[in-house]
């Protein structure tokens, strides 16, 4: 078991975030700044744009967790200053790092570099940490979807695997089609709940007996299915492609849930965890698998800092601190790391 | 005073710390673009030498470029790290007039100009003249290497250029008749400690951005991880 109290600082893409927290999984505090706003005409995050908001953000997003945690932000009583080193857009992670390893001299504390996707397999403990070992873990965002198996805290077996595109790009890319606002993912939630799944026909995609996922094909299959059928509605476009995307992670995640027969629960984690007809699916699934369904609240799905705290403690208590001379890794493997 | 300097604006990595004590060291630690490996590494280790904790620190000074864009960004987030963990005032210099001192301070005089290497056949680049003062002539700006040079080609007023935007295009400014080339690659870190300690500390180090970000942005835009 992990002990102290960490601050954690996270700068991995477009949200500047940092939070306080300690071994009991305590969320003592956290927030998070996003330059969301100033990507959207890009219909994508723009590395440079990012970069120069972290450094705006980094002082004050850190000085506003220490204070909501009411700690002094000279001499704050924490043991660790947990940061995440990737993966994420390079130009990002150099500024919360940086910034970490000068609080950590300054204060003389250790620091410790976490792996921002390890990070989100620690969501759903802040929030249950009565939680049964082991769990299956759907961990879905714009750059990464895959299927865990978490035996404990930290330790975790990436089972299955996007081969192509994540499910978050999928869904950025078919609402640039439809024409809808960045980011998509939201966006197509929102008119999913308007309109009919199955509307428009759309191929079933990985019915292997693996656990990899795809969505490639999908976004593909929705340009030539609206091209052909344009009296779709788009209400009824958005639902039909949620509902496809639902299946496929469904299914999988049913296909590894009978594969690991002891198992003690299935959470969501990552950005897409935030997508309601997902979240009523594992719902569904846990209830028929008679386990608990772990969901965490929104604002534990999405990028934040807690998560990054969490896992950064039970990194310290494990491996010990990192070298002040820990680099930036943007493609850093959850494999990497257990 | 007891004063730290903290220098990534270009490929090389710099570190400066003047003490009460006496202490007093300039150090070029790294030249290849390793600034997140080795700068906090440097300055802890820096600051043992001379048997100072962070919080006896009384100033920083950073350079805020213009200069390469992921040095500049260490240099600024650990400075500014430093800054909030200990409350110790931050004072903001720039490449260009880093260069102009340490060329002012070897002697050179009248009419010199700093060029910091910008990439992409770029250099950031500024004009100052050079007596008993360095005085800006004109405003820090992003030009063409080979433009900055030809503009003193035909001109019968001598010149001394100098700064790694020099040194990556040399052979454009070799070809100035009038020329004379003062071998810097580095912006001195201990101009930086001398013109920290004169000069009023601000509450934000703002970096000098002279290119747009929807310019760098190629535009590639990436997902969330
Ligand atoms: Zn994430």
């Amino acid at each position: 078991m992990a002990t102290g109290v960490a601050l954690a600082i996270e700068t991995s893409c477009d949200d500047t975030a940092a939070a306080v927290v300690d071994a009991t999984w305590r969320v003592r505090s956290s927030v998070i700044e996003s330059s969301i706003d100033q990507h959207r005409e890009f219909g994508g995050v723009v590395p440079e744009l990012a970069g120069r908001a972290h450094l705006t953000t980094v002082g004050p997003v850190v000085r506003r967790a220490l204070d909501d945690a009411g700690l002094d932000p000279r001499a704050p009583a924490i043991d660790v200053v947990a940061v995440t080193a990737g993966p994420g857009l390079v130009g990002s992670l150099l500024i919360g790092l940086s910034a970490a390893k000068a609080y950590s001299l300054a204060w003389d504390v250790p620091f410790v570099g976490v792996n921002h996707l390890e990070g989100h397999l620690f969501a759903p403990l802040l929030e249950r940490p009565d939680l049964q070992w082991p769990i299956v873990t759907l961990l879905v965002s714009g750059g990464h979807s895959m299927i865990v198996v978490q035996r404990g805290p930290g330790e975790h077996v990436v089972v299955g695997e996007t081969i192509d595109d994540a499910a978050g790009e999928a869904y950025d890319k078919v609402a640039r089609w439809l024409g809808l606002a960045y980011p998509g993912g939201p966006e197509i939630d929102r008119l999913a709940r308007q309109g009919t799944g199955g509307a428009l026909k759309l191929p079933v995609s990985m019915t292997g007996d693996d656990f990899d996922l795809s969505f490639s094909g999908l976004k593909t299959a929705v340009v030539r299915a609206t091209e052909k059928h344009p009296e779709v509605a788009l209400a009824d476009v958005a639902a039909s492609f949620q509902d496809a995307v639902a299946e496929q992670l469904l299914r999988k995640l049913r296909r590894v849930l009978e594969a690991y027969g002891e198992v003690r629960g299935v959470a969501l984690a990552g950005g897409v965890a935030a997508n309601s007809a997902l979240r009523r699916g594992v719902e569904a699934l846990a209830d028929e698998f008679a386990i608990p369904s772990l969901l965490p609240s929104l604002a534990m799905c999405t990028d934040n800092a807690a998560m990054i705290g969490a896992a950064g403690l039970h990194r310290f208590a494990h491996d010990g601190p990192s070298d002040l001379s820990l680099s930036a890794r943007p493609n850093w493997s959850l494999s990497e790391v257990s | 005073m007891n004063i730290l300097a903290i220098e990534t604006a270009t490929t090389a990595c710099a570190l400066g710390l003047r003490s009460d004590d006496g202490f007093e060291v300039g150090w070029v630690v790294d030249e290849d673009r390793r600034h997140t490996e080795v700068l906090a590494a440097s300055i802890s280790r820096l600051l043992r030498e001379a048997r100072l904790r962070a919080r006896d620190l009384d100033r920083v000074v950073v350079d805020r470029g213009p200069g390469l864009f992921t040095g500049l960004r260490v240099g600024l987030a650990t400075a500014l790290g430093l800054s909030e963990a200990t409350g110790c005032p931050l004072v903001g210099v720039t490449s260009l007039e880093l260069f102009a001192h340490a060329s002012h301070d070897s002697g050179t005089r009248g009419t010199l100009v700093c060029a910091v290497d910008g990439r992409r056949g770029e250099v950031f680049v500024q004009t100052f003249a050079l007596d008993e003062a360095v005085t800006p002539v004109d405003e820090p700006s992003v030009a063409r290497a080979h433009d900055v040079a030809a503009k003193w080609v035909g001109r019968d007023e001598p010149v001394t250029f100098t700064g790694d935007g020099v040194e990556r295009y040399l052979g454009d400014f070799a070809a100035v008749a009038r020329g004379v080339v003062d071998h810097q690659t580095v912006p001195s870190v201990a101009a930086s400690l001398s013109l920290g300690a004169t000069r009023p500390p601000v509450a934000r180090v703002e970096p000098l951005y002279l290119r747009d970000a929807d310019a760098v942005a190629n535009f590639t835009t990436r997902v969330r991880p």
